[in-house]
């Protein structure tokens, strides 16, 4: 609608300016002229604009509607609604259903099922504080990053839902056919260029080492890799999720414990204190391949989230962390990754607090990613008058907290 | 006045030490107590090491001009080859041998490079190590003039026979080797080694031949004619029939080259492809890489360093599996 406004000012604003220069012309009227082809130029410039700001080429699902759908866009028939819940849960876009914008859409059924999806699919990792270090070594002289000048952080971590298993191919596939890389309202403006390079090895939108827009057989339940920093995120967005912090990470690998109020006690390891490489995929352990996210269940942490470390480095929202008097020699800034790879070699990088970095625009063969939400963007219970809020109420910070 | 006093005559010690130690790359006659090598600087130690084995080892030379990565290489690959997970086993000989695989492992883990090779030869790294293969039978009969891998018991009375190979393998430094390349006789103990190498290894920088850079290229020909005119002129025949593994390294900088490094060496390496293909009848080529991610850091006081984020290697064993192949062929085993 607005774009159409537009173009009707552009179109009356040239109308108007040829008159002027037609009179200007036949009157020989110099600022007549002058004005009437500034009018023209201003018009030129407004039209060009309006067209590069057109909208993204629509998407071919409808599923994004749901996002912004306010109360009086909500879908008359019931049935149509089922329908796009019934597909936005197989989707496993049960956080974008449980957001309080859109919640007020669901019946209690749907509510329900959502948020068994939610709790069957991640885990809630709980508030409180976590301590990252990258001064180089932990409290038992572990090297615990590649940043040189001693720091330490404590940070307070709200709570917050991290998904068990690193995203599938499979579930990627499902961004991948919903028009992820067409719907540019879920990738930041400054990627947007490069959005056209994210291809697979046949020049299909996809994670670099699928074919044909597709992954390979057989490789549905093996977490999605070849991924760049941005894909990571997109595919979080379309999920309704984010990617997780690097305190949020650590804090569901390390279950930290506060013992007197202000000593903390950290595992190395998400299943305690030693390396045990039956527990995990790494270098010498397993297959010297990416495996599916389902194995090594004796290796997950206590808050039952699967292969924190192993199998794949796992992209951080954060940045790479530098100490105070470093900074980057040349090149562009690096995103954090965490947990290790299959191949990845030495011990002391497969702890839950080494932090290593990638460039945001690589697309490694061991480097996939889960999604994080936090517990404030969901609505997770029935208020007391058992209906749903409305999408626009919001909700106490008290009922959430205290599903 | 004086007092007599019987002193036992060490009559061993005595002729032990008046009995020469040939060098073990050159040849020339040293005493029992030096350390080095009075011709060519290499320790005296590899040449102790040799008496006390039953076959002498074979020499491997790891070449390829300074920051190509030949001290990473060799220590990763005596680290990944000791450890228990692969076939081939390692097993250094002298600590020594051992000192190289510990500075490159320790310094990778903490995040930054092992330090750079010094270039007189006292400085280099010599590795003496023992290669072990878990099927008995794939080790192959002597070769005239190389060596016989001996048959012994190891791991208790459970192990079959267990055939194994002794080779050294130095890390010299990159300025020494196009030193002698270029300018014969400056590094005596590079063209001693040059020339009694059983086969080698040239590394070449990937990264920068992705980066349309020359340097590499022309570094590896030096080194490969070098070669040539070493055994051509010691034999016969026209071609050099040396095994010749070229291994471009840093390709996590260059992922195309990690998909086929032969077509890498075309497009990126013309003249040591062209060169391979004339001169050479035994090469093949490899792509290889220790770390997963490098990022440059700028530290306040200490300068610029290249510094490797994680560790991940890839394609280290399979040169050197190549080499032992190509010296022990499957066929005769």
């Amino acid at each position: 609608m607005q774009r159409h406004q537009d173009k009707l000012r552009c179109a009356t604003i040239g109308l108007l300016c040829l008159l002027c220069i037609g009179f200007g012309l036949y009157a020989w009227q110099l600022p007549m002229l002058i004005g009437g082809a500034v009018g023209i130029v201003y018009t030129a410039v407004a039209t060009t604009l309006a067209l590069c700001h057109a909208d993204p080429p629509p998407v071919e699902t409808p599923l994004p509607h749901a996002v912004t759908a306010s109360a009086a866009d909500r879908p008359a028939d019931t049935d149509d609604t089922a329908v796009l819940v019934r597909r936005m849960l197989a989707q496993s876009r049960h956080a974008l259903l449980l957001r309080k914008q859109v919640v007020g859409n669901l019946s209690q059924d749907q509510f329900l099922e959502a948020c068994e999806q939610l709790h069957a699919r991640m885990g809630l990792v709980p508030e409180g504080e976590v301590i990252l270090r990258n001064d180089g070594n932990d409290e038992e002289g572990e090297f615990a990053g590649p940043a040189a000048a001693a720091a330490e952080w404590r940070i307070h971590v709200a709570p917050v839902f991290l998904d068990c298993c690193a995203v599938t191919n499979r579930q990627y596939y499902e961004f991948v056919a919903a028009g992820g890389y067409r719907d540019m309202t879920l990738w930041d403006q400054q990627t947007w260029p490069a959005v056209l390079d994210l291809v697979d090895q046949t020049g299909k939108p996809g994670p670099a080492f699928w074919q044909h827009g597709r992954y390979l057989p057989g490789e549905d339940d093996l977490p999605v890799v070849g991924v760049s920093w941005y894909e990571a995120q997109a595919c979080a967005r379309w999920l309704g999720k984010r990617l997780p912090t690097g305190a949020e990470w650590v804090k569901a690998a390390c279950w930290p414990v506060a013992t007197d109020g202000t000593a903390m006690i950290q595992r190395r390891f998400p299943w305690g204190d030693s390396l045990d490489r039956s527990r995990a995929n790494l270098w010498g352990s397993g297959p010297n391949r990416v495996v599916a996210v389902g194995e090594f269940p004796s290796g997950a942490s206590v808050g039952g989230i699967y292969q924190m470390v192993g199998n794949v480095w796992e992209w951080n929202a954060s940045d790479f962390r530098l100490g105070p008097q470093q900074s980057y020699g040349s090149g562009a800034p690096l995103k954090s990754i965490r947990g290790g790879a299959f191949d990845t070699y030495l011990d002391n990088q497969a702890t839950c607090q080494f932090e290593s970095g990638e460039y945001p625009l690589s697309r490694r063969h061991n480097i996939g990613f889960r999604c994080a939400i936090g517990t404030c963007d969901l609505v997770l219970a029935l208020p007391r008058n058992e209906a749903l809020p409305m999408a626009d109420a919001e909700p106490s910070t008290c009922e959430v907290l205290h599903v | 006045m004086t007092r007599g006093a019987l002193q036992p005559m060490k009559s061993d010690d005595l002729a032990q030490s008046a009995s020469p130690v040939a060098c073990y790359v050159c040849q020339a006659a040293n005493t029992r107590e030096a350390e080095y090598c009075r011709r060519c600087s290499a320790p005296l130690a590899l040449a102790h090491q040799a008496l006390g084995q039953r076959q002498r080892p074979q020499m491997v030379a790891i070449l390829g001009p300074s920051g190509s990565g030949k001290t990473v290489y060799l220590g990763m690959l005596m680290d990944m080859l000791s450890r228990e997970t692969h076939r081939l086993q390692i097993v250094a000989r002298g600590a020594f041998s051992i000192g190289l695989q510990q500075a490159t492992v320790s310094a990778l883990a903490r995040c930054e490079f092992p330090a750079k090779t010094g270039s007189e030869p006292e400085c280099w790294n010599w590795m003496h190590c023992e290669i072990h293969h878990n099927i008995a039978a794939e080790l192959p009969p002597s070769r005239e003039g190389h060596a016989r891998p001996g048959s012994r018991k190891r791991g208790g009375a459970a192990s079959g026979p267990d055939p194994s190979v002794e080779l050294v393998m130095p890390d010299m430094a990159g300025e020494a080797i196009l030193e002698e390349v270029e300018h014969p006789q400056t590094f005596h103990v590079v063209r001693e080694l040059l020339r009694n190498s059983a086969a080698a290894l040239v590394l070449i920088d990937a990264s920068e031949l992705a980066r349309g850079q020359r340097g590499p290229d022309f570094a590896a020909m030096k080194v490969l004619s070098c070669l040539r005119e070493l055994e051509l002129r010691g034999g016969e025949g026209r071609i050099v029939r040396r095994p010749l593994a070229l291994v471009f390294t840093k390709v996590d900088q260059a992922e195309v080259c990690r998909r086929n490094p032969e077509e890498f060496a075309r497009v990126h390496a013309t003249g040591t492809w062209q060169y391979c293909r004339q001169e050479f009848v035994d090469y093949a080529f490899f792509a290889a890489s220790v770390v997963g991610c490098c990022t440059w850091l700028e530290t306040r006081g200490a300068g610029r360093r290249r510094m490797p984020l994680r560790v991940e290697p890839h394609g280290i064993v399979e040169p050197f599996e190549w080499i032992l192949e190509k010296l022990y062929p499957a066929g005769r085993r």
